[in-house]
């Protein structure tokens, strides 16, 4: 965050004292008046909600008469004693660390090959890119076509010879599936931000490495992958962050099975809310998921920023 | 850097190879989307070369989805991400160039709080948000499904970015000149401002088009519903036509694919700023 820019662009005006004290008492209702619009929005959209899942989970909401009472603590409890609670974290927390890290290392590694001086290196590039505009809903409805028994991809299994999988129904490759097409939508998106920070690292590094004689793969992990630790932290926090409220896939495909083997948490939220009427539950269960965001992104903040020490 | 010859054909050959892998599935979609109803299975087992060339088909699908609620869809979704481009800029612009270019106490403060507030991740409150919507009598409306897309603190920072590279002088002058901040806002710093502009409205346009859960719990009725969510609802449909969702899933993949193909340069940048100076 660079608010210090700013600051001195603007302190340096001069005025007079009576003067400048009527003047600053203006300048700041005026900036308030248009900022107003943005922080109302905010409020309203984004810190009210919270505030209000944070409320709503300690009290119960009777089903029949829709009266809301204070109720405690037990909404946790009736979540954290649930084993159905407990296979939904498991399965959270497994599909996230085996996705993100792959997300990770496959947009970076397409980001150092379309960053070369290739020909037409834009052209594919953008096509790489195209899956990050196609919305999760759609991403979801073509790979359920494309996962099909007589789908695109047994097909070419079929012509490398292999025999055709199951994909979406079985409960071993469901969530593997789901990992595929979260991955295709989302390389792309993250190769850009990778990208970004090799257009960062001055060229003056390479011409010396050159001069002494390092090869490719010395400044790939002399200079390149060192320098490129933030942009790459970057991309693995926020696309975590992404994952972990991954729905659109399993509301349309898989409904959580087969067997809760695709039972990720946004999901579970949206059935224990909606489906199961147990809306307490389900805003206990969004507090929960914040907290456990919240943990994460601070445990990857702190371990990526000690290893830059 | 100097690569020998046969490295560049390996790493061109790689960047195709990638490229293609990536983009077939678009392909596919559109190709099988041109063969009637489900008969696009006829070029998979065995795999022909038909699967991936659009010659014989014909576009039955297309009209197929005009007489259906995926029509609606669009238009609904097409008001909504229009709406949200420009209320959203409207919102943000003003923000954005206070804290750009007023010096006022607190101003560091408001600024955190935009940031902040910006992440914490829409989809993980909606739920929460779509109860208080039920108490504020705004779901199953267009403006229920307009409004938290509006609160958009990346939009904000973006153009907070590009309007500090402007240079004080140049507003100092148009002050000068006797031009009052809404005029300079408007007349001298929009537009020098086109690409933050793109580049934030394209994040306004996709924060829309890409939504789902949001739509979902809010736009209940099939007047109201959204492209994507029309969409998935024929997917689930007894008897599904594979060629309609072909059909749809290529309408809704050109339409953003179309807006990037001239706007991926603004897009992309302002993404990277939301990315490295964050």
């Amino acid at each position: 965050m660079r608010a210090a820019t700013a600051t001195r662009r603007t302190a340096a005006r001069p005025a007079g004292s009576g003067r400048r004290r009527r003047r600053s008492v203006r300048t700041t209702l005026v900036a308030l008046a248009m900022l107003s619009p943005a922080l109302i929005a905010l409020v309203l959209m984004r810190v009210v909600p919270m505030i209000s899942a944070v409320s709503e989970s300690f009290r119960h909401v009777s089903l029949a008469t829709g009266a809301s009472e204070f109720d405690g603590l037990s909404n946790y409890t009736y979540l954290l004693t649930d084993s159905g609670f407990h296979s939904v974290l498991v399965v959270t927390l497994v599909f996230n660390l085996v996705l993100n890290p792959a997300i990770v290392l496959l947009s970076t590694a397409l980001a150092l090959l379309t960053a070369q001086r290739l020909p037409l290196v834009g052209l594919w590039r953008s096509m790489i890119f195209v899956p990050a505009a196609v919305p999760g809903a759609v991403v979801a409805l073509i790979w359920s076509t494309a996962l099909q028994p007589d789908g695109l991809v047994n097909a070419l299994l079929e012509v490398v010879g292999l025999p055709p999988q199951p994909f979406l129904t079985s409960a071993s490759q469901a969530a593997f599936s789901i990992g595929i097409m979260v991955t295709w939508g989302a390389l792309g998106y993250w190769m850009i931000f990778v990208i970004a920070g090799l257009k960062d690292i001055p060229d003056s590094l390479y011409e010396a490495a050159a001069l002494d004689g390092a090869g490719w793969w010395r400044r790939l992990f002399s200079i390149t992958l060192p320098l490129l630790k933030r942009p790459m932290a970057f991309v693995l926090i926020a696309c975590t962050v992404g994952s972990f409220l991954l729905f659109a896939p399993v509301q349309i495909l898989t409904k959580g099975g087969p067997n809760g083997s695709t039972n990720l948490i946004m999901f579970d939220i949206y059935n224990r809310t909606y489906l199961l009427g147990d809306v307490g539950v389900g805003q206990a269960e969004v507090v929960i998921l914040m907290l456990l965001l919240a943990v994460i992104v601070a445990v990857q903040f702190r371990l990526l920023r000690e290893e830059k020490a | 850097m100097r690569r020998s010859r046969g490295g560049t054909v390996v790493l061109t050959a790689a960047a195709i190879l990638a490229a293609l892998a990536v983009f077939l599935p678009v392909w596919w979609v559109f190709v099988s989307s041109t063969r009637p109803g489900n008969s696009y299975v006829e070029n998979m087992t065995p795999l022909s070369w038909l699967a991936f060339v659009p010659v014989g088909g014909d576009l039955t699908n297309y009209s197929g989805l005009l007489s259906g609620p995926f029509l609606t869809g669009l238009f609904n979704s097409f008001l909504v991400a229009g709406l949200t481009i420009a209320l959203g800029l409207a919102i943000a612009v003003p923000a954005a160039y206070a804290l750009a270019t007023i010096d006022f106490p607190g101003r560091g403060v408001v600024f955190t709080f935009i940031v902040v507030v910006a992440m914490i991740p829409f989809d993980a409150i909606a739920i929460p948000l779509s109860s208080l919507f039920q108490d504020w009598h705004l779901s199953d409306s267009y403006a229920g499904l307009v409004l938290p897309a509006l609160a958009n603190g990346f939009a904000i920072f973006v153009l907070r970015q590009f309007f500090l590279g402007i240079p004080a002088e140049l507003l100092e002058a148009a002050e000068v000149d006797g031009l009052g901040r809404i005029a300079t806002l408007w007349r001298i710093v929009l537009p020098l401002s086109k690409p933050a502009l793109i580049g934030a409205g394209m994040m306004l346009f996709l924060s829309q088009w890409q939504a789902y859960l949001w739509p979902l719990l809010i736009g209940t009725s099939p007047e109201r519903q959204l492209a994507p969510i029309a969409l998935a609802n024929l997917s689930t449909l007894f008897t599904v036509d594979l060629g309609q969702i072909f059909a749809g899933s290529f309408v809704l993949t050109i339409i953003p694919m179309v807006l990037l193909l001239f706007f991926q340069k603004q897009y992309t940048e302002s993404l990277s700023t939301t990315g490295l100076k964050g």
